[in-house]
């Protein structure tokens, strides 16, 4: 099988590996570098979000895209997120409003609301659920996962 | 489910070398990825099934939007991202903004392009309806380095078909500067909210003193591909921008003349209501932009 060899720096540390050009990005996320915390919802098919990190700190589907794309970039995943053992405000407020159930959905739709958040520090609730539309939730209903990113940008404003 | 095994993967600086690489390879076992959102889909589900990926992210000189006297030139490797957020795409150049901000989700939003998506020309997607309408020219570039340029109802066919040879790259993408008071706008319908089009409808118009002079009517979510409709663009001539009965006889027409397809989403008569109720809409969103 055909392979390629590449260099991703994931959360700061940097992976040289080989792989076969077909490889997804998420499961490159996954098994090469043992980042779990990104997870596959519909099984690859580009429609959940659950597998969303941040390339260049942009929000993308890593089921979208073969590892070699991301080659020379700079991915930040879920694991990324808190700094020396604090959470991120995105993350406590998740933690403080019940943004989650099972919990599966959450690492993509914190790294989605993450570089969100940048982009608008003031949203209104509708620009919110416009934001979320790449992020299924099953459990929640959405309520308390808006309640959370509006948290936060109060909090990082 | 996953891709079939790819033999190559390739990143070309240069337009001439993504056409080089193309050239090695049999007629469609080498394909161009640009922001993969609708390629990988099918490269996944092994509906395409290449031996090479030809990755554009970093050919020098095909992203980047230059406004200017005359027109608007967009790289086709833009991200819609960057289009929805480009505060310059007014007036004329509207209906631009008004399809990528609502493309699929953000993160499709921040890979996909206004190229990939052209080229791909898939039934359901909101920039080809909205480059016909806006009367778009694309210039393709081809292996021996000439370039052509087609006017984007001639370069878009049937979902899946564009005038694209297998030895060309799209390479360009201009909107003539309109001449005087000019608005456009472009709205879709899906089932729920940012979904798929199943009908999606751009106007463009010129107008005087609040008068349209000229129009022009694209309708996409079509199983023949994204078409103009003539009869509504001639109604539309003569109709002040405050006639709302002129306006809904215009598009009228175009739910006439317009053959819509029956399928799991809608029903014929559903999609024809979708064209009149939709063209109305953006018809008065266009007229107020080209007031300013």
């Amino acid at each position: 099988m055909s392979t390629t060899t590449i260099t991703v720096t994931i959360n700061g540390e940097v992976f040289e590996e080989t792989v076969p050009v077909r490889m997804l990005l998420v499961d490159f996320i996954r098994e090469r570098a043992a980042l779990t915390g990104t997870h596959i919802g519909c099984t690859y098919e580009g429609v959940c979000g659950a597998c969303t990190v941040q390339i260049d700190g942009e929000a993308v589907k890593s089921c979208l895209m073969v590892a070699a794309q991301a080659d020379g970039h700079e991915i930040t995943t879920v694991e990324g997120l808190a700094q020396g053992g604090e959470l991120s405000p995105l993350q406590r407020a998740f933690n403080e409003q019940h943004a989650l159930q099972c919990g599966y959905c959450t690492p993509g739709i914190l790294m989605n609301m993450d570089e969100f958040l940048r982009e608008n520090p003031d949203p209104t609730d509708d620009e919110i659920r416009h934001g979320l539309v790449g992020n299924l939730c099953r459990c929640t209903g959405y309520a308390h996962i808006v309640d959370a990113v509006r948290q936060a940008a109060k909090e990082t404003r | 489910m996953y891709p079939a095994p790819i033999d190559e993967y390739v990143r070309p600086a240069t337009v001439a070398d993504a056409l080089a690489a193309l050239g090695r390879y049999d007629e469609g076992d080498a394909v161009f990825v640009a922001g993969g959102q609708s390629l990988m889909q099918a490269v996944k589900a092994r509906l395409v099934r290449p031996r090479c990926l030809i990755d554009l992210q970093a050919v020098d000189g095909l992203s980047g939007i230059d406004v200017g006297a005359d027109g608007v030139r967009i790289g086709p490797m833009t991200r819609y991202a960057e289009i929805a957020r480009d505060e310059r795409l007014t007036g004329a150049c509207a209906a631009l903004r008004d399809a990528a901000q609502r493309v699929g989700d953000r993160q499709v939003r921040n890979r996909g392009t206004i190229g990939g998506s052209l080229c791909w020309n898939y039934v359901a997607a909101c920039m080809p309806p909205t480059a016909i309408g806006l009367g778009a020219e694309l210039e393709l570039t081809a292996a021996d380095g000439g370039t052509r340029t087609l006017a984007a109802e001639d370069f878009i066919g049937g979902p899946l078909e564009t005038a694209r040879e297998e030895n060309e790259i799209l390479t360009a993408i201009t909107i003539p500067a309109a001449k005087g008071s000019a608005g456009s706008a472009y709205k879709k319908w899906g089932l729920v909210t940012d979904a798929l089009p199943v009908i999606g409808v751009c106007v463009a118009l010129e107008a005087a003193d609040g008068r349209c002079t000229s129009a022009r009517v694209a309708v996409g979510g079509l199983a023949n591909g994204p078409t103009r409709s003539g009869a509504a663009e001639e109604a539309l001539v003569g109709v002040d921008a405050g006639d709302g009965d002129g306006i809904a006889a215009a598009l009228a027409k175009a739910a006439g003349e317009i053959e819509t397809q029956e399928d799991l989403w809608a029903d014929s008569d559903y999609r024809k209501q979708l064209i009149r109720s939709l063209g109305a809409e953006v018809t008065a969103t266009a007229f107020a932009r080209a007031a300013g």
